[in-house]
């Protein structure tokens, strides 16, 4: 993968040599990782959208487990959120909006609301639709947060943050408020204190991942109707739209409150200045997009005998690096995220996984792989959104500029080296 | 001399920065003795972010606050004495590198008019909104 792209390369400095130079040539000159094609935009748009109606409710049950369900030692109903956090107008979408930036609406997606009340089935109480898991999979948004909970160590300053003594305090207030009154629990805290506060950082991480989620949602409805109004047209259109996206709300509070009985305790406070581009979208994407864990699944893994890195940060079992042929295994937490997708897959696409493939037999992995290549172009977006922020804008003319900016994608490029990950294969068209 | 918020006043090219700085409530901070040495964007420098960005921050001072606080070091530095070192510690925590000395570059940002120097402290003016990472 060495040959140019003509015309786009810039001038003022040699052209690259490293493995993925044409990528990087792309990126140079305002493209993303995946190839400009008008099959591409369509699957990542399409996807955006499948993807965008179970995020409406991923990120309103984070928050309401955070915040409500809390430290529920039996939280057997923490995924039938409460209708409260189910109408939780959407901080950045609506007329209600104090900073709206996008135009879509506060409310839950119809399409989602239309789903939680038939699921596949048919019309049920919420308890059999739970047990039949005719439902959003929500173990899917609580594995995200368990990756960022367990890398940790990911750039910003959350996790300094629980493990300060300031946390420690909030959180203590917070423990012991909840269990006002049960001795046995307030028993237990005293025996295994650490237990309870870690149990209390998984909810912080809970939060975080709800209010980075939060903010996602709309972007991609936003997207998907740009697309169907024929005002998204491009691939690198669609990745500018989400860096502006991410710069717009780079600097969103990060937080975690939790009420209990009618008063809210501030664990992680606004005033601490977490911001959702540091404390929340960076680490979200190393921990998930990147490294997440090596699953149990249709693949075992061995870490006695070095099939698992022994350093957190050589993790590559993330979506950029997934081998998606083995979907449909049960436990696998991509796998429920792609059955939600399939729920909300727009006409266009359902189309064009029937001419493919097996067709409709193996629409849970050609969706899978259009995930990948919708990935692929939101990791781009975060790259270039870095090197806006970080180095040095495309059309400088300096040539020292310029090669920070070339060292900079070719330090990317380098974690794609590994022969697990996906991006050779997104260059063209027949990876389904 | 003037104070750093007077100087910044007085040139007309600051009205973002200083509302900002108001918003984060710095004020403050920043007319103590200090002394501090300031990098101080342009409104142009701000006017180049993406739309919804600095509205974003605004709405939100301890996050404000923050970013401010990566364009200022505690102590007043002139040129000379920065360019020596490669890399300094901003009030935010996070490092703040002098990447050139000719032009004189502190991270991604080209300072346009350098030393410029106060009652409470040093202001450097620059092109860019420098942002931690």
């Amino acid at each position: 993968m060495t040959a140019t792209v003509a015309g786009v390369r810039p001038a003022l400095i040699p052209p690259s040599t490293h493995a993925y130079a044409e990528v990087i040539h792309r990126l140079e000159a305002g493209g993303s990782m995946l190839p400009d094609t008008p099959e591409n935009l369509q699957q990542i748009i399409g996807i955006y959208k499948a993807y965008a109606v179970p995020m409406d409710f991923y990120w309103r049950d984070l928050l309401y487990i955070a915040e409500r369900v809390f430290l529920n030692p039996l939280p057997a109903f923490k995924y039938f959120i409460s209708q409260e956090y189910l109408d939780l107008p959407n901080s950045y979408a609506g007329d209600q909006s104090k900073l709206r930036i996008w135009r879509g609406g506060e409310k839950a997606h119809p399409e989602l609301l239309e789903f939680m009340a038939k699921g596949e089935t048919r019309a049920m109480p919420k308890l059999l639709h739970h047990l039949w898991h005719d439902r959003v999979n929500m173990e899917f948004a609580e594995a995200c947060m368990q990756a960022m909970f367990w890398h940790q160590g990911m750039g910003g300053r959350f996790n300094d943050y629980i493990a300060s003594d300031a946390y420690r305090a909030n959180a203590d207030r917070a423990i012991k408020a909840y269990f006002k009154g049960n001795l046995v629990m307030l028993g237990l805290y005293k025996l295994f204190p650490e237990m309870f506060l870690e149990q209390v950082r998984q909810l912080s991480y809970t939060a975080n991942l709800g209010l980075f989620w939060e903010v996602m949602a709309p972007v991609f409805f936003e997207m998907s109707d740009l697309y169907d109004e024929g005002k998204m047209t491009s691939v690198p259109q669609a990745m500018d739209f989400l860096v502006n996206g991410i710069f717009a709300v780079a600097g969103r509070p990060i937080y975690h409150h939790v009420f209990i009985g009618g008063e809210c305790i501030e664990i992680i406070p606004k005033g601490e200045g977490f911001t959702w581009l540091y404390e929340a979208a960076l680490p979200y994407v190393e921990a998930v997009f990147y490294r997440t864990s090596p699953f149990r699944g249709t693949k075992s893994y061995n870490a006695q005998a070095q099939q698992v890195p022994a350093d957190q940060a050589d993790f590559h079992y993330g979506i950029l690096y997934a081998d998606v042929f083995p979907v449909g295994s049960a436990g696998i937490p991509p796998t429920l995220l792609m059955q939600d997708m399939l729920h909300f897959l727009p006409p266009y696409l359902q189309e064009l996984y029937k001419h493919h493939r097996r067709g409709e037999e193996d629409q849970l992995i050609q969706l899978g792989i259009t995930f990948q290549r919708s990935m692929y172009n939101v990791t781009s977006a975060v790259i270039q959104a870095l090197r806006c922020a970080l180095l040095y804008p495309l059309d400088d003319t300096d040539p020292e500029h310029l090669m920070a900016n070339r060292r900079f994608f070719e330090a990317q490029m380098d974690r794609f080296l590994r022969p697990e990950a996906r991006l050779s294969d997104i260059q063209t068209q027949d990876y389904r | 001399m003037a104070t750093i918020l007077e100087t910044a006043a007085g040139a007309g090219v600051f009205s973002t920065l200083l509302a900002a700085v108001d918003a984060a409530g710095l004020r403050g901070a920043l007319e103590s003795p200090g002394p501090f040495t300031v990098f101080a964007p342009v409104d142009d420098a701000f006017a180049a972010l993406p739309p919804g960005t600095v509205q974003t921050l605004v709405d939100n001072p301890p996050q404000l606050a923050r970013i401010l606080k990566y364009h200022v070091l505690s102590g007043a530095y002139d040129k000379a004495e920065l360019v020596a070192q490669a890399e300094w510690s901003s009030l935010e925590g996070a490092p703040l590198p002098i990447r050139r000395s000719e032009p004189f570059e502190v991270k991604n940002a080209t300072v346009v008019t350098a030393d410029i120097v106060c009652d409470n402290g040093v202001v450097h003016v620059i092109d860019r909104v420098m942002l931690p990472g």
